[in-house]
Formats: structure tokens, sequence, C-alpha cells
């Protein structure tokens, strides 16, 4: 579930169960007021009722008589005063059920005894209770409805504001997971975001990108520098044992051996110059400007390489429909990289099998070349490592070291093409190049 | 011809020293940049061979120097830094030619033959080769006046087996010269020997090539 998904949910979890619980109390909360409030009232009552008696004398109210009392035309409220017991002390509230003319009524009491002309008296006030519970119902009808009507409301606000809040993350996946492509050549932009936690996210991924530049770029500088080191002592190598064949006093053993050194020499020197050819291309050391023709390439590599079908009787075909020039390419690259893989479809063919390259465009409009062999195939576990440097997977000895696929993929991934596998064992491999629908000139 | 080596690396200047002297080049040696340069200006050479990465500078930076002292000769620089702005800026600053290191001797050998053909200007009438003759300028083989047909890899073959003759060349040299940088690494593949036999069987139909030697275990020689 996406994160601000869940927050709604919470959010609005939140709410509803809030609002039920304060719905589910208002009965007892609204009792709770209004006795809070009858009591304020029956104080008010007594109070004014003092005030008249301090002024006027007890005799306002009792008119002579022992006792006063007084209803209100409903019932609702009354006021009694008569006399009490001498010592007789009570100031309290209190719920009484009375019967006044047949009718049970709930009454809040509030009885106080004050002294006047020596005497003492009994201040009873009533108000029924009644009248305010009946109000219940309707209050949490009208209460439930408002308070839906709020949280519809602040729901609204919320997704607005939690999209907004978590838009920054989006952003940081996209730009810095999503759309960077190995190596982060660019430094990449922090995503504007006043939440904290983003920022640091935004903040330690940007630190580990460059820390994985920083150690990339080490080992990059390290093939370049290794390979090219290497290269001084090859050529010493290899110029003193060119020196040594034309020498006229070796024997013909010598001479052998010296080309069996010679040989062993020239397969350091091709893996020497492999690295550093592929760290020139991760390098960027390659202009990318030409427009190359596909079938004109591909005929020159089956040229450079028809020689290369004899020895196993093989047949290579190339049958390419659409007209296709690639823009923005370097062409020794491209050469190089359908040279490597039409080369190893030769190289790991069966006696008599066949090479055959088609092509066609995608549902996405992007075209595609395919190499189809028919050779030995590469097992399902070994699929996924045949591009990295050095892994060779278990075949015959002399099938060569592991570079040149490496090379094609630092061309596929300089060009932004994409190259995939198809293999099964003894029945051949298909290599589908894709090349994106912006190459296309 | 005079050669004029400047290269650091001692043992690498002594080996080519020692190959070109044996092709009939004089040579001399200088191993930084200033010595190149006191070279220079007090001797002509034909062919100055300049390494880059010199202990004392950049050998680009001889290059316009050497230039005024020695505007007529070749200049091929020997690089193993290979990348491709020192191959322009080399050629921008008017050198002939560019060498990746690790090379061949027999290519460098190769590439100063081509060079002074083309800018020294030296006319080469068709050479006897048995009883065949070779046209280096125009690419030909012929027999009598007779053209004979060679493919352009077979013609490249026979041609720098012709400029090393008396030489043992190797398969692996001469796929090397042929298909470069494409050159495969399974040696004991006959790729080589197929087109030698294709030459053969070409030019027996005119005269015998027994000129044109396997030497077993080690590659081809063409005697004279």
């Amino acid at each position: 579930m996406k994160l601000s998904a869940k927050l709604i949910y919470f959010i609005t979890g939140s709410k509803l169960a809030v609002v039920l619980l304060f719905i589910l109390s208002m009965p007892f909360l609204v009792a709770r007021i209004a006795s809070e409030y009858t009591n304020y009232s029956l104080r008010d009552q007594q109070k004014k009722a003092l005030d008249k008696v301090q002024k006027d004398g007890i005799d306002y109210y009792l008119q002579g008589d022992d006792s006063y009392g007084s209803y209100t035309m409903l019932k609702e409220e009354y006021v009694a005063i008569e006399p009490a017991a001498p010592e007789l002390l009570i100031d309290t509230i209190k719920t009484v059920e009375r019967i006044v003319e047949g009718d049970t009524l709930s009454y809040r009491v509030l009885n106080h005894t004050f002294k006047a002309k020596n005497k003492n008296y009994l201040l009873e006030i009533g108000k029924t209770v009644g009248s305010i519970n009946q109000y219940n119902k309707p209050l949490q009808r009208i209460a439930l409805y408002v308070l839906m009507g709020l949280i519809a409301l602040t729901i609204v606000i919320d997704l607005i504001f939690t999209r907004v809040l978590i838009r920054p993350l989006g952003k940081i996946i996209e730009s810095k997971l999503l759309n960077r492509k190995f190596p982060f050549k660019d430094q990449s932009k922090p995503v504007k975001t006043t939440t904290q936690d983003f920022k640091y996210l935004d903040e330690s991924l940007i630190s580990l990108m460059d820390q994985i530049n920083v150690d990339f770029e080490k080992e990059r500088e390290f093939t370049a520098n290794a390979s090219h080191e290497l290269m001084t002592p090859i050529s010493i190598l290899q110029n003193k044992m060119e020196n040594l064949l034309a020498d006229d006093q070796i024997t013909e053993d010598v001479a052998m051996r010296i080309v069996g050194m010679m040989k062993t020499l020239d397969r350091l020197k091709k893996i020497s110059s492999s690295l550093l050819f592929i760290s020139r291309i991760e390098n960027d050391q390659f202009v990318k400007l030409a427009s190359v023709k596909l079938t004109d390439l591909l005929e020159d590599i089956k040229e450079e390489i028809s020689h290369r079908l004899e020895d196993k009787g093989l047949t290579f075909s190339i049958h390419i429909k659409e007209k296709v020039t690639l823009k923005n390419v370097n062409h020794d690259l491209l050469f190089q990289l359908f040279y490597n893989l039409i080369n190893n479809a030769i190289k790991y063919n069966v006696e008599g099998g066949s090479v055959m390259v088609t092509d066609a465009f995608n549902k996405q409009g992007d075209y595609q070349i395919f190499i189809k062999d028919t050779g030995i195939g590469i097992a399902s576990e070994d699929i996924d490592f045949i591009f990295d440097r050095f892994r060779k997977a278990n075949l015959s000895e002399n099938v060569g070291y592991g570079l040149g696929l490496s090379i094609v993929k630092s061309i596929a991934l300089y060009h932004n093409i994409d190259i995939k596998v198809a293999s099964a064992v003894k029945q051949g491999s298909t290599f589908t190049i894709t090349f994106p629908q912006v190459m296309l000139g | 011809m005079k050669v004029l080596i400047v290269e650091d690396e001692k043992t690498l200047a002594y080996e080519m020293e020692t190959f070109l002297k044996k092709a009939f080049y004089l040579c001399d040696l200088a191993h930084t940049v200033a010595q190149g340069l006191e070279k220079i200006e007090v001797n002509s050479y034909d062919f100055i061979l300049l390494d880059l990465g010199l202990p004392d500078g950049d050998g680009l930076s001889l290059l316009p120097k050497a230039k005024k002292h020695n505007p007529e000769a070749a200049y091929i620089i020997l690089t193993a830094r290979g990348n491709l702005e020192d191959r322009i800026t080399g050629l921008d600053l008017g050198a002939d030619d560019y060498l990746a290191k690790p090379f061949s001797l027999l290519e460098l050998q190769s590439r100063m033959q081509a060079i002074a053909r083309r800018k020294f200007n030296v006319k080469e009438e068709a050479i006897p080769l048995g009883e065949f003759s070779i046209d280096l300028q125009k690419r030909l083989v012929q027999y009598k006046e007779e053209q004979i047909e060679l493919s352009r890899k077979e013609y490249d073959l026979l041609s720098y087996l012709f400029l090393h003759k008396n030489r043992v060349l190797t398969r692996m040299q001469l796929s090397e010269h042929i298909w470069g940088t494409f050159a495969d690494d399974d040696y004991d593949s006959n790729y080589i020997d197929a087109h030698i036999k294709n030459i053969r069987k070409k030019l027996n139909l005119w005269a015998p090539t027994d000129w044109l030697e396997t030497v077993r275990g080690v590659g081809y020689r063409i005697k004279k």
C-alpha cells in the first residue's frame, strides 16, 4: 500500500473513532453539562432570593404566613421557603423525584438554610431535569451530521496535504534511483523539500552515489593505469622476441619455442588492450557523432569475418528488412559490438551450423536486431554473468578470455543500447540488440 | 635512411635500433626531449620516431620545435597512451603516422616504407619476385604483362611477406597485420594457411612459387 494511502486511512480511521466516541458519550456529556448549568442557575436563584430577603425582609416572601411556595405555570421550577429547626444547617443540591399533580417529575433541588429575624428557614428551589434530556437524540444526530461533514472536508484537505508532503519522496526515488544510469556522471541536484527526513534521505543518497562514483573512478583509473603500465614491458618483450626470431643462429626448435612465447605474450597483450579499450569507453573517449547504415555495417563485418566460416562449414546470412540509419553513434565501436557478437556466434558454433541476423521493430517502436546461432548455447546459471569481465562459462578450452562480451556491454551502455540473451544449451543462443527510437535517424 | 629514435625505455629503443639496422637504416638514439632536440638541431633525419611519455616532458611538445629544424623528416608517434586525443593532437601537429604500443617492429617498418613511398616520392618500379613482379605503389602482382587477380587480403599478405623478405613471419604476425585489432586469439586456426594456399594456387597457374616457403612450426617466408 502506498504511504499516502496508509496515512489517509489512518487519519480517517482515527478521526472516525474520535467522532464515534464523542457521539456515544454525548448523552453523558449533555447530562453533565445540563446538571452543571442547572446547579449554576439554582445557585443564582438562591442568591437572588437571599438578596431579596436581606433587602426587603423575609416577609417579602412570607407575607405573614409561615411558609411560601411558588410553581411556574408548567411546573418546571418552584421556590419554597419554610421554617426549619433552629439548629438545622443544610446546603445541598440533589436530584429528587416529585409527584406533582399526578405526574412523576425529576427535579434538581437546592436546599439551603438561612437565618432571618433570628429564625431558621429552609429555602428550596427545584428545577425539572427531563426538559434537558429530551434534546439528546436530535443533538446527537445533528452533531453526527456536522462532524461527518467536517471529516469529509478534512479528508480532502489531508489528501492534498499528504500528496504535497510525500511528493519529495517520489522525486528523490525518481531522480536518485530510477533515472540514474551508472556511472553517475553528472552531479545530481538535491530535491527541494522542507521535510527534514526527506532531506536526510536525499543527502544520504547523494553521498552514497558520490562514494560509488569515487570508487568506480578509482577502479577505472586503476584499470587504465594498470593496462597502460603493462604495455611498455609487453612492447619490450614483443620486440625482443621479434628480433630473436630473425636471428640466423637459432635452430628450428628454438624458433618454434619463441613462437610459442610470442603467442602467450600476444594473449597478454590482447587482454591488456581489451581492458584499456573498455576503460576508454567508460571514460567517454569516443565521439558519438556518426550516422551508420546498419546494412552497410553488417556487410562490412561479413566481409571481414567470412574467412572464419570455412573452418566449420558455417552459413552466415543477413536478412535485414528495414532501412535503418543510426545517428549519434561511434562507427568503430558499433562495428566492434556487432563484430564481437557475430564472432562469438561463429566461434561457439557447431560443425555445419548457422548464424542468422534478422531485424524488426518492437511494439514500442524501437528497432531490434537478432543474432541467432546454432551454437553450443549458454547454461541458464551462466547467462547472467556472460557480460562480466573474465567470467567464463565452463566451456571447452581455447574459447577466448571473456572480454569480448564485456566490450560489447560497455559499448552498448555507452550508446544506450539494450542487449538481451536467450539461450538453451546445445540449441544455440539469440542475442537481441535493441536500439531506442531516439537513435534512429 | 637516417632514423632518430626518441624513447626513454632504453631496452625498447635498443630493440628498435637492432631491427632497423638489419633493414639498413642508420639509427640514432635519444632518451629525453632535451637529447632529442639536441640531435635534431645538429643532424638531419628521414624518420623521427617519437615516444610521448618522456621523463622531461611530453613528446608532443618536441614536435613543433623539431619540425622547424627538420621539416622534411617523417614523424611517427609511438605511444602506450593510445587515446584519441593524443592521436588527433599528434596528427594535427604534423605527425605522419601513429603507432600504439605494443606494436610489431614489422608493422613499424611497413609503415615507414609506406610513408617513404608517399612522402619522399620514392619511385619504385615493379620489383621482381621469382618470375613475377610486385608493384607496391600500384598494389599489383604481375607475371610478365599479365596482372594476377589477388583479393585485398591476399595482396596485403604477399606484400607484407615481400617487405620483410628473408625473414620468417609467424601466422600471428601476419594475422595482426591483416586483421589488426580484429585478429583473434585462436592461434591454431588456419586462416593464414588458407590465404597462402589461395595465393600459391593463383600464382602457380603461371610459374612456380618456390620462393614462398613454409617454415615448419613457425610461419612463412619469402626467400630471395
